[in-house]
């Protein structure tokens, strides 16, 4: 989600940017259907400025845009520190779904995983974050991989084991995840 | 994008860093960055810009002097023809920089992160290029006559180069092309990278 939104922004910036860059630039070469007349005009002249500063609405306007560009703004940068970590799993949702029977510290979950994830072959750490809603999570696993490690060994049996085990304990349906696999680099030596 | 494990919680995301148009089974799916650098910069800038620009134009309605600034931009801005060198030196920098957001928008980024395959609908999992190397140069390394070996993996190919102080350059050459060959296909990637593996004596020092 704040992949998209980051994506979007980014591009509109990008491409307003392009646009203005490109008007002064095409204008500066001559060319008769931009809003400056030739390269005999200047780029933003006094009277070009003062256009509408007689209007009663021109300076309220003009604040209110600066205001809320500047909100929108802090709210996008906030928006890229906040990785929000899941408290609660809900476990039984009981008859009518409005008062949960069963809660499960994220935390919990998470430490579970996370063991059954260190236990496997040729894993020296495993990080577990979940994220999502109470009621359909997400997982992120971060793998550190040691010596005597098979990569995509240790992701099948992190799929039908650690991963398992969380939707069977919990009675989730599916619990995505995202898993990353790194390694501690070390000294290149036999590892018999 | 929807996953077929028909749920009962509905529609869910698997990537919790980002998405994946174009989702194949299990091959041919990318990780994609989130942009978090990039645009908490660009939201810096933005909110900057439009900050001190607010800050300036209220206090010049509360009948104070516009800052030395903002009179010298007023004033260069009337004086100078599209032409000018120093508009077009600064049209062409706003211009690369548009560009340059337009392309970090669009391309998935996270170049490091191999994209390994056995995703079914629900796990996403990738394997860093740098984990890839020591895990191939650890097998590398339990080959007899190795004394040292250098991993470089790529998205789209792995070179190896040996060093073997003993036995045949080529029976040494043979056993590393066996040997990351089936490490490689252990690695578990969605795209198979080709090996390259070369070997030559160690320089003899002194």
């Amino acid at each position: 989600m704040l992949a998209i939104v980051n994506r979007t922004l980014l591009g509109l910036i990008g491409a307003a940017l392009v646009l203005g860059a490109a008007l002064v630039l095409v204008s500066a070469a001559g060319v008769d259907w931009t809003p400056y007349e030739g390269s005999s005009d200047v780029l933003l002249s006094a009277a070009d400025r003062r256009r509408f500063e007689g209007r009663d609405w021109w300076w309220p306007v003009v604040i209110g845009t600066l205001a809320v560009v500047l909100l929108l703004a802090l709210w996008w940068l906030f928006a890229q520190l906040r990785r929000p970590r899941l408290a609660e799993v809900l476990i039984d949702q009981g008859e009518s779904g409005s008062t949960p029977l069963a809660l499960l510290r994220g935390r919990a979950l998470e430490d579970a995983v996370a063991e059954q994830a260190t236990d496997l072959d040729g894993v020296e750490r495993a990080h577990v974050s979940l994220s999502g809603k109470r009621t359909a999570p997400r997982a992120r696993i971060g793998l550190v991989l040691g010596p005597r490690a098979r990569p995509a060994a240790a992701v099948d049996a992190l799929r039908s084991g650690a991963l398992k085990a969380a939707r069977t304990s919990t009675g989730l349906v599916s619990l995505p995840a995202e898993v990353r696999l790194r390694a501690v680099k070390h000294r290149p030596e036999r590892v018999t | 994008m929807s996953d077929d494990t028909g749920t009962l919680l509905g529609e869910q995301r698997t990537a919790a860093s980002g998405f994946s148009p174009g989702e194949g089974e299990g091959g041919d799916w990318r990780f994609w960055s989130v942009r978090r650098v990039p645009a908490a910069l660009t939201a810096v800038a933005v909110a900057l810009g439009a900050g001190v620009l607010l800050y300036d134009i209220v206090s010049v309605r509360a009948e104070r002097p516009a800052m030395a600034w903002r009179r010298r931009l007023a004033a260069e801005l009337a004086a100078r023809p599209p032409d000018d060198p120093w508009v077009l030196l600064a049209a062409s920098l706003v211009l690369l920089l548009g560009v340059g957001l337009i392309v970090l928008a669009a391309t998935p980024g996270l170049r490091t992160l191999l994209p390994m395959s056995g995703a079914s609908g629900e796990l996403r999992a990738g394997l860093e290029r740098s984990a890839a190397a020591v895990v191939l140069r650890d097998r590398a390394m339990q080959i007899s006559g190795v004394q040292s070996v250098r991993v470089d993996v790529g998205r789209r190919s792995v070179a190896a180069r040996a060093e073997a102080h003993f036995r045949a350059l080529d029976d040494v050459r043979t056993d590393l092309e066996a040997v990351l060959g089936v490490g490689i296909g252990e690695l578990g990637l969605t795209r198979r990278p080709a090996l390259s593996v070369s070997v030559r004596r160690p320089p003899s020092k002194g």
